[in-house]
């Protein structure tokens, strides 16, 4: 297991040093530098040119990949210029709201994922089994952000009751600092409610549809039909021995979605007003923010390479059957 | 520049806190009666309280002024946290504010302030004239990027008297006040060790300002919101404390989200409001809509380089072939009104007489023809010695001029003319029209001006090559006015040379003038007496109040 981890994370090195790569060639392809994004007649040329150099841009292409990938190794990303702060300053605030985001979203996607899904195994070919199919695949294939605008027309109008309404953007109220240590927690988690669920929702509906495949394979399984024989009661028989078995394949999924879930969490950021990387990332982009962009480019990376390395690692804890070494 | 709300807006953006004129005061309509109250029943002892809501698409990135970018962080700026030496009064004339007097020597060489005595910096340190000294020495600085110096340029150099009289040497220049009106006093006793290079990334700005205006610093989250509260201290004869206890600024990205919160009452006031919902605020009884004119103009540059744009009365036709006024209903939805040129109706030297060229697509028609555009091979398009008069106008990602360049497309279409839209991505386009080849048929984008019109660098004969000149625009006529204009110290003389430049600009039409911005803030049933004007709507947040049922 130590072995295989150590090999996995030695893997990573050329997947990053891709991704930078990449980023480092696709910014210097882009049209436009910082520098005109700080377009304005009064700024000297002299000030621009400045700029220019600080931030390496008139050195050669391979300088300058030199000096990202210091950047990289040392985790120095300097200066925020759209910001006018550090660039670790800038990820120290985003980085938490993305991540406390994308785990409420991941707990949504394969929580109600598998119990959908499983439900529909079990009562296939049933009215319930058509008429959720039938949603998940709706809402399967709906834009994330169409979602979100829907969800914040709806959970904000004026003639929702009072109750019932939801907060439609930001982390949390603006009374929060006078709010009591569990009335915050209950603050936090009301703005989580509409991000997350937009957030997940497309990919909760995917993996219900792959956990009801896998749930059909497991039940149709002779060990199953052994423990129905042994009179087992049917409760016992699905959860026991049909679900824990259908879940194997679906944990390999996590993989697949983590990299969705921080591409998704780009405009859904935006949409609710989250202050999280993805919109870090955006403004960045925008505002031809070079350090920010890489790193959180970068950051992207790691996170999807380390969500892969655990989904295999917890693909060899689920089945005893897969040996890592 | 840096931001998405400012992509979809302006080309440049220069401070312009301060523009011009009387009588163009905001219209924002009387407050909903259904709300409750009747606020003009409310006395004034019972206005304090509560906490407004503002939020915008854009985020206010830094309190630091020597580095602000954008029209609402100037605002923030100057009316929140600082006070500024001067600022204008409703009629556009300099008033003291932290400066309590001024005198000017018979030479014009020399002004001397005296600074109020009892302006103190939110953590207890007098705001003195040492602090303006600082603040001046470094916007001279050539090694800071103050978007906005070239308003000191006439201000050579600065003594400090006392401690609250301070004298400056200048050259005698027209509107030698102006730069004072946008520029927030810094405080020297925080900033001053800090070397120049290492000033914007000093946590002053983000996480840790100390301001001496109406409102003190309480928070910064950033890319969510920035909270102020009321600064009790703040001098009585300049309005004492404000009314609100606390005002909050939210950056909300999204525009649909952001009209969402407005409507359910999570937001007071949407700074700057997209056009779009025009329609729904006047359907909306809990919604008022605060309007203003804002120094921003829409324009399509043509290239003279092109054999169809190097004649002006060609031009004038293109011009002419377009109905700028349904292009305002259509895509500013009513916020914005018909160009003459780079003088707008919002600014004091306007000349009412003025009128922007008809809207006549038979004499643009026809003007093509005697120019010798002629549609001989009968493909609806004209062409002249084989060349078809077909160009591409290219614009910004933004939705407005998206919208704008396709009805110019069809606008064109009915005269013969083919343009061919092209959406570009804004940093790529600016590259592209200030780079020295000129990379470009025709563009369209927006430029926002500030009081003091001094354009030379868009018209002037020896700016050609320089980035903003992007017409190669020369006429040795305008640029004797123009060059007079900053030296008019009578302002009599000064309005008339502004009005030549206006009219020899507007004949050649070396862009086509669409149209004047207008800005506006959508407000919710609670904030009231949000009078926005040129200066801003912030210029009058001291008086604000919550309505409250």
């Amino acid at each position: 297991m130590i072995r295989y981890t150590a090999r996995r994370l030695l893997e990573a090195v050329p997947i990053l040093l891709g991704i930078v790569t990449l980023t480092v060639l696709l910014l210097h392809l882009a049209p436009g530098d910082p520098a005109t994004a700080y377009f304005n007649p009064n700024v000297s040329p002299e000030i621009i040119e400045r700029m220019r150099e600080n931030l390496g841009l008139n050195l050669p292409l391979h300088e300058q990949y030199l000096r990202w990938l210091r950047s990289f190794f040392t985790g120095d990303f300097g200066y925020s210029f759209g910001q006018h702060r550090p660039v670790a300053q800038v990820i120290a605030d985003a980085l938490p709201n993305t991540l406390v985001l994308s785990a409420v979203s991941l707990l949504l996607i394969f929580v109600l994922g598998c119990a959908v899904g499983a439900l529909q195994a079990v009562r296939q070919y049933s009215a319930l089994d058509i008429a959720t199919t039938f949603v998940s695949l709706f809402i399967y294939s709906m834009p994330g952000f169409w979602l979100g605008l829907m969800l914040i027309l709806l959970f904000s109008s004026p003639a929702l009751p009072e109750v019932l309404r939801l907060p439609i953007s930001g982390v949390t109220s603006i009374d929060y600092e006078f709010m009591a240590p569990a009335q915050r927690l209950l603050d936090r988690a009301r703005h989580l409610v509409l991000p997350s669920f937009a957030l997940g929702i497309a990919s909760a509906a995917g993996v219900s549809r792959y956990m009801r495949g896998a749930m059909l394979e497991v039940l149709s399984q002779d060990y199953i039909r052994t423990a129905r024989a042994k009179g087992l009661p049917e409760t016992a028989v699905i959860l026991r021995h049909a679900l824990r078995n259908a879940l194997i394949p679906i944990v390999s999924l996590l993989g697949l979605y983590l990299p969705l879930l921080f591409g998704g969490s780009i405009v859904i950021e935006v949409v609710f007003s989250w202050p999280g990387m993805g919109r870090a990332l955006y403004n960045a982009i925008l505002a031809r923010d070079y350090p920010v962009v890489m790193a959180c480019t970068f950051l992207f990376g790691v996170l999807v390479v380390f969500a892969n390395l655990v989904a295999d690692l917890l693909y060899a804890v689920v089945d005893p059957r897969i040996r890592t070494d | 520049m840096s931001r998405p709300e400012a992509r979809t807006s302006s080309l440049v953006r220069r401070t312009a806190l301060a523009a011009a004129l009387l009588g163009a005061g905001a219209c924002a309509e009387q407050p909903a009666v259904e709300s409750g109250r009747d606020p003009t029943s409310v006395p004034v002892a019972e206005r304090y309280g509560g906490t407004a809501i503002l939020a915008g698409l854009g985020e206010i990135q830094t309190m630091n002024a020597f580095f602000s970018r954008d029209y609402v962080t100037d605002q923030f700026q100057a009316y929140v946290l600082f006070t500024t030496l001067l600022r204008y009064d409703d009629r556009l004339q300099p008033e003291p504010y932290l400066a309590r007097s001024w005198s000017v020597s018979p030479d014009s060489n020399e002004v001397t302030f005296r600074l109020r005595t009892d302006m103190r910096w939110h953590d207890g340190a007098p705001t003195t004239a040492r602090d303006v000294a600082f603040t001046f020495d470094r916007v001279k600085d050539p090694a800071l990027p103050y978007p906005n110096r070239s308003a000191f340029d006439a201000w050579e150099s600065v003594e400090v008297l006392d401690d609250y009289t301070i004298r400056f040497t200048l050259r005698p220049h027209a509107d030698f006040l102006h730069g004072w009106t946008a520029l927030p006093i810094m405080p020297r006793h925080i900033l001053e060790d800090t070397p120049v290079e290492d000033l914007a990334s000093h946590p002053f700005g983000t996480s840790q300002p100390v301001g001496n205006g109406p409102f003190r610093f309480v928070e910064h989250l950033p890319g969510d919101r920035w909270t102020f509260e009321a600064n009790p201290d703040f001098p009585p004869d300049l309005g004492g404390r404000p009314f609100l206890d606390r005002l909050v600024y939210r950056v909300i990205p999204n525009e649909t989200t952001l009209f969402a919160e407005l409507r359910s009452g999570g937001v007071d006031m949407y700074v700057r409001v997209a056009p779009v919902f025009v329609e729904q605020i006047a359907e909306d009884p809990e919604l008022r809509l605060a309007a203003y004119p804002f120094p921003n103009y829409s324009f399509i540059a043509w290239n003279p380089r092109r054999p169809f744009f190097a004649d002006r009365t060609v031009r004038r036709a293109l011009t002419m072939a377009l109905d700028r006024l349904e292009l305002v209903e259509v895509v500013r939805h009513g916020l914005g009104t018909p160009a003459v040129g780079p003088v707008g109706s919002w600014h004091w030297a306007y000349d009412s007489a003025w009128r922007p060229l008809p809207y006549a697509p038979d004499s643009a028609a026809a003007i093509l023809e005697r120019a010798g555009w002629r549609d001989v091979d009968g493909d609806g398009i004209r062409e002249r010695n084989g060349v078809r008069f077909s160009f591409e106008l290219v614009t910004n990602e933004s939705r407005e001029r998206g919208a704008i360049a396709e009805l110019v497309q069809g606008y064109l279409a009915r005269v013969g003319v083919e343009a061919r839209p092209r959406i570009r991505e804004h940093q790529a386009l600016i590259s592209d029209v200030t780079s020295p080849e000129r990379r470009f048929e025709a563009f369209l984008l927006s430029w926002t001006q500030g009081m003091v019109l001094d354009e030379r660098d868009q018209w002037a004969c020896d700016r050609i090559g320089k980035p903003l000149q992007f017409v190669s625009f020369c006429d040795p006529a305008l640029d004797a006015v123009m060059d007079s204009i900053p030296r008019a110290t009578d302002r009599a003389v000064q309005r008339h040379l502004i009005r030549r430049y206006g009219t020899l600009i507007a004949e050649a039409q070396p862009f086509t003038f669409l149209y004047v911005e207008k800005r506006a803030d959508a407000l919710g049933p609670r904030l009231q007496d949000v009078a926005p004007d040129f200066r801003g709507e912030l210029a009058g947040v001291r008086n604000w109040w919550l309505l409250r049922p």
